[in-house]
């Protein structure tokens, strides 16, 4: 801080009696809870009008906001000389303060900072920090002062936030102090500094994948993940086979199924290292993929067109609100009349639940979006084809991708109903035909693959929704979630 | 802040378009069965880059208004022309929509899955009427010119509301229109953000000569920012009185303190209260 410099008076005549540095609105030492969640309130409610922090996300400006230490000047007090340290930002807050600064050919070059003008962008250029200009206050004035360094730390802690911000400081550097532009040029960048992610201001979608996949990894939430995994094995193992609880005693215990799935040699046929075993994954992925790829294709696309066209939606909606309530399992006759073979029959039936999922969803999607944002469109000149595929088809997604999360898992749904019905492969058939010729450990092995292959599927559509939306995890993000 | 609005002043180029005649204009809806009648043989003559302020309770029917004027809703008599062209009235109920009538909406309409700079740029790749190029780069130099550089590729969310408004207001401007129709746009901001945002509307204004066509509930915003203020009356929507603010443009904040500001809100603002409590009596729904 330079308390040195603040201390000095300048030649102006004196009319303040207030003299020297002392905080203001600070009537007791401590305070309050309450008195410092409204300091910060009129805080970022101040920084919200400055040129460089107008732009930051509330959670941003708050942490900035917690960084200011606020000092009252009186008429002529000396904010600092030129060739001092510089070490803090300012943020004028009320009062009026001359900043005089020399052009490179010696002249001098005043302007005076009003309440939400910032200056003192000494504190956060490259280099040896010193004062470029000397600041006077012209009336009593009351400004925020912020640690450069504290700053640079803050902002950088999101990268692409700080960028916007050192550019909004170089944008005001060279137009409202009409700096030469290789001051602007030395503005440190935070996000540089921080981690080393090369010149883009916002990062890529991959590169946001792979950062949020990074903070995962991170935070507690996958050890929080193995613990709840232990505590469901850890109970199995318990009732089955040490307390042998009853109901619980016929069944194949951890210990078995474990055995059995890593065995080379297994008991029942199945485990790790049958290729048999891998050729089940394989045929039902390859059928839910097959479902959920038609599934999609077909009802994206109706859910559209229900959700843009009333009369379209008079004619086909009823019609499909009588098909969807009838359960998967009502169809399997149906199915194997009209299919002829073995795996068609059950491609349909794990297509017709998705289907009927992912068409709901997107025409719900489409009604859910905002009327002033096709109007806006209208209004700029977009025809009607045009606001389909700029504005219901993107304003739709987040919608489709919730359904397309309940399509995949009411796929695998539907896809085992249908493997135990017909088919000679499958999950869904080793489950089945497992129970019926008493291989129990087979069936939890059955089961758990079922489980953990639907896990990867969902985990994969949300990935693809998280990447094709990235406007809305970025809102979410910023939301703190 | 004066001196940058004198520079603009200075810039600033006479308006030789979109003079708004309304004439003897009818709503009636008839959701029910029951005709309500929303607008009463409303006639309002706005002249070519006047700003007219709008103002009246909530849901007096003054939406319906603007509405009628950008495309969004028939009316059901009378007729409004702009620079003489007829846009809706007898024989074609309903205007069409049109880049050079452009709303800017009470809640935001940016896209919040365009970026800020492809939401500045939409109307001209949806007209087609440009390069991609030459479009993106008038959009880049549009939004430095409104003090939005260094958020071009951040998404609406991303950015405060305040913010967010002036990029949609440079959204519209891209399309050089004739008349800009604000529904309301800074309701729900807070009111240090607001002075702000009126400044910077002024600074707009001066430097893009346009009909603006305001519509507000608050009396001081529509005498600080408008050339003529119409007081509207609870439904059915009519002007009840038409003021001309004789404060000289380019103002700044310091007209909110001057005398003859005070003198015409002393004027109106019973006119205005007398409104509000029939349309709080009426049990008008907010909107």
């Amino acid at each position: 801080m330079d308390q040195t410099s603040s201390m000095l008076r300048h030649n102006l005549p004196k009319q303040d009696e207030v003299g020297g540095p002392r905080p203001f609105d600070a009537p007791s030492p401590v305070p309050s809870e309450e008195a410092k969640s409204d300091y910060l309130d009129q805080t970022c409610a101040l920084l919200r009008r400055t040129l460089p922090f107008e732009v930051l996300p509330e959670q941003m400006l708050r942490a900035i906001a917690r960084l200011t230490r606020p000092r009252s000047y009186a008429r002529g007090d000396v904010v600092y000389h030129r060739g001092d340290r510089a070490e803090d930002i300012q943020v004028v807050s009320s009062g009026s303060v001359n900043h005089e600064m020399l052009t490179p050919d010696g002249q001098p070059m005043a302007r005076v900072m009003r309440s939400g003008d910032v200056f003192g962008w000494a504190a956060v250029l490259q280099g040896p920090s010193e004062r470029l200009a000397e600041a006077v206050c012209l009336e009593r004035t009351e400004l925020l002062q912020i640690n450069g360094e504290q700053l640079i730390k803050v902002i950088g802690s999101d990268p692409s936030v700080g960028n916007v911000v050192m550019s909004r400081f170089a944008t005001m550097i060279t137009r409202e102090f009409s700096a030469p532009a290789d001051v602007a040029e030395r503005l440190r960048h935070p996000a540089e500094e921080v981690v080393d992610r090369g010149a883009g201001v916002v990062p890529s979608r991959w590169e946001l994948t792979r950062y949020r996949i990074g903070q995962w990894l991170k935070s507690p939430n996958p050890y929080l993940m193995v613990t709840g995994f232990g505590i469901l094995l850890t109970l199995w193992y318990l009732t089955v086979e040490v307390w042998r609880l009853p109901r619980f005693q016929d069944l194949p215990g951890l210990t078995v199924v474990v055995k059995e799935w890593l065995s080379e040699n297994p008991t029942y046929g199945l485990s790790i290292y049958t290729p048999e075993y891998y050729e089940h994954i394989w045929v039902s992925v390859r059928r839910v993929g097959i479902a959920f790829l038609l599934a999609t294709g077909l009802g994206v696309p109706l859910g559209l067109f229900l959700g843009w066209s009333k009369t379209f939606r008079e004619y086909v909606f009823p019609v499909f609100e009588t098909l969807r309530p009838i359960p998967i399992l009502a169809w399997v006759p149906l199915a194997i009349l009209m299919f002829t073979g073995a795996e068609s029959p059950v491609i349909f039936l794990t297509f017709l639940a998705s289907f009927f999922a992912t068409a709901l969803n997107t025409m719900l999607g489409v009604e859910s979006i905002d009327e002033s944002y096709s109007r806006a469109a209208y209004c700029l000149g977009a025809n009607k084809w045009q606001v389909f595929r700029e504005v219901v088809v993107p304003g739709a997604m987040p919608y489709i991708f919730t359904g397309l999360q309940i399509s995949i898992g009411v796929a695998w749904f539907s896809l085992v109903a249908g493997e135990m019905v017909s088919g000679e492969f499958g999950l869904g058939y080793v489950i089945n035909t497992s129970y019926t010729m008493v291989r129990y450990p087979t069936i939890i092995i059955g089961m758990a693959t079922l489980g953990a292959v639907g896990y990867v599927t969902s985990a994969l559509v949300r990935m693809v929704g998280d990447y094709m939306m990235q406007w809305r995890v970025r809102e979410l993000a910023l939301g703190g979630q | 802040m004066s001196a940058v609005l004198d520079r603009a002043a200075a810039r600033q180029r006479p308006a030789t378009a979109g003079a708004i005649r309304i004439k003897d204009v009818v709503k009636i809806y008839d959701p029910n069965g029951a005709a309500v009648m929303a607008v009463d043989h409303c006639s309002l003559d706005i002249a070519a880059g006047e700003i007219c302020m709008i103002v009246g309770p909530s849901g007096c029917g003054k939406t319906t208004l603007l509405n009628a004027i950008a495309g969004f809703h028939s009316i059901t008599s009378g007729s409004i022309e702009m620079d003489g062209q007829l846009l809706c009235g007898p024989g074609k109920p309903m205007a069409e929509p049109g880049s050079d009538r452009i709303v800017v909406f009470q809640n935001g309409a940016l896209f919040p899955w365009k970026s800020n700079l492809d939401n500045v740029a939409f109307g001209p790749l949806m007209q087609g009427k440009m390069s991609k190029k030459e479009i993106y780069e008038k959009a880049r130099a549009m939004m430095a010119d409104a003090g939005l550089s260094g958020t071009e590729n951040n998404f609406p969310g991303e950015v405060s509301s305040g913010l967010r408004r002036r990029v949609e207001i440079v959204r519209a401007l891209m399309n050089d229109p004739k008349v800009l129709l604000f529904d309301e746009p800074y309701r729900a901001l807070d009111s240090l953000t607001k002075s702000v945002m009126h400044e910077a509307l002024l600074e707009i204004y001066y430097r893009n000569k346009v009909t603006i066509f305001f519509i507000t509930h608050d009396l001081e915003e529509a005498i600080f920012l408008g050339h003529k203020v119409a007081i509207m009356t609870t439904r059915p929507c009519r002007p009840k009185k038409v003021l001309e603010v004789d404060i000289p443009h380019p103002r700044d904040y310091s007209v909110l303190t001057s005398k003859r500001f005070r003198e015409l809100l002393e004027e109106t603002a019973d006119v205005v209260h007398e409104e509000a409590r029939k349309s709080f009596a009426a049990g008008e729904k907010e909107g």
